[in-house]
């Protein structure tokens, strides 16, 4: 749900808000949303989040991608699984406490796992994409739009997290007191 | 469900450590008030304003006044230093944090 929400506010940006208009590639927020919903609540997320991915084009605006999105959602949904594991081959195991060598608590961790995330996420889409010969309605599949998913899924994420801290702020003061 | 609750607390924990990393502060409106009042008066006095100007151009009572600086100089919002020409002064001046 908090995916399709996402999905629903980046969509009513990109094709409403005049001075950003077109320009949703360059913060795509659900990306915030695999990382959150697979980090805190494990790998038991996937399906509801590939759902969701699912949901929101086909039912709110279903002629806004011009080909099936059944492989590309579920590469992308895979992306943030596909770090963590690589992070825990390497010795880097998802913990929460100070000592785990990626600590669930600390942002800076789930910014590097946003980072690698969004880079599998560009890389792998666009690899799919291309060797399909299929490309969004209104741009081609090349570096650029490689490039495009790669910051954009890094400053939706940044901005959902800035969004969610000032939301939840009354809450993260009560739980101080 | 503690499982989920314990999850949805490491999820604080993490957006808490980027607000406290960002200096994201909540003000109160009596402490917006005072803080304004002080970037205002900073505009016309380098050196700094006192407390009786800050109560005049604030609209606000001098107790509320003298706690709310209490509060925005211990949370290293404000300095509160004497005045060197009137030593029962106490002058304002906005933390420098560049």
């Amino acid at each position: 749900m908090f995916s399709s929400v996402l999905w629903i506010i980046w969509h009513f940006l990109d094709t409403h808000v005049l001075f950003i208009a077109g320009d949703g590639g360059f913060f795509y927020l659900p990306h915030a949303a695999r990382v959150l919903c697979v980090v805190y609540f494990g790998y038991k997320a996937i399906p509801g989040l590939y759902f969701a991915e699912l949901f929101g084009p086909y039912i709110i605006d279903p002629g806004f991608y011009s080909f099936p999105i059944y492989m590309t959602s579920l590469i992308s949904v895979l992306a943030v699984p596909l770090t963590l594991s690589m992070l825990n081959s390497l010795g880097l195991t998802l913990g929460h406490t100070i000592s785990s060598p990626l600590n669930r608590r600390n942002y800076k961790h789930i910014f590097l796992i946003t980072f690698i995330s969004a880079g599998f996420n560009s890389l792998l889409v666009n690899l799919y994409l291309s060797r399909n010969n299929l490309s969004f309605s209104n741009a081609i599949t090349d570096i650029e739009q490689v490039f495009r998913f790669f910051i954009g899924d890094i400053v939706g994420t940044v901005s959902v997290f800035l969004f969610l801290t000032l939301l939840l702020k009354p809450i993260l003061r009560q739980a101080k007191n | 469900m503690n499982e989920f609750y314990r999850n949805i607390s490491d999820a604080l924990i993490m957006l808490d450590g980027l607000e406290k990393d960002l200096n994201i502060r909540h003000f109160t409106p009596n402490e917006l008030k005072v803080f304004y009042t002080i970037v205002t008066q900073s505009a016309f006095n380098q050196a700094g304003s006192n407390i009786s100007e800050i109560v005049d151009h604030s609209g606000m009572s001098r107790s509320t006044v003298y706690k709310t600086l209490k509060k925005l100089s211990n949370e290293g919002i404000i300095n509160l230093n004497q005045s060197e020409e009137d030593g029962r002064e106490s002058l304002v001046t906005l933390v420098d944090n560049s």
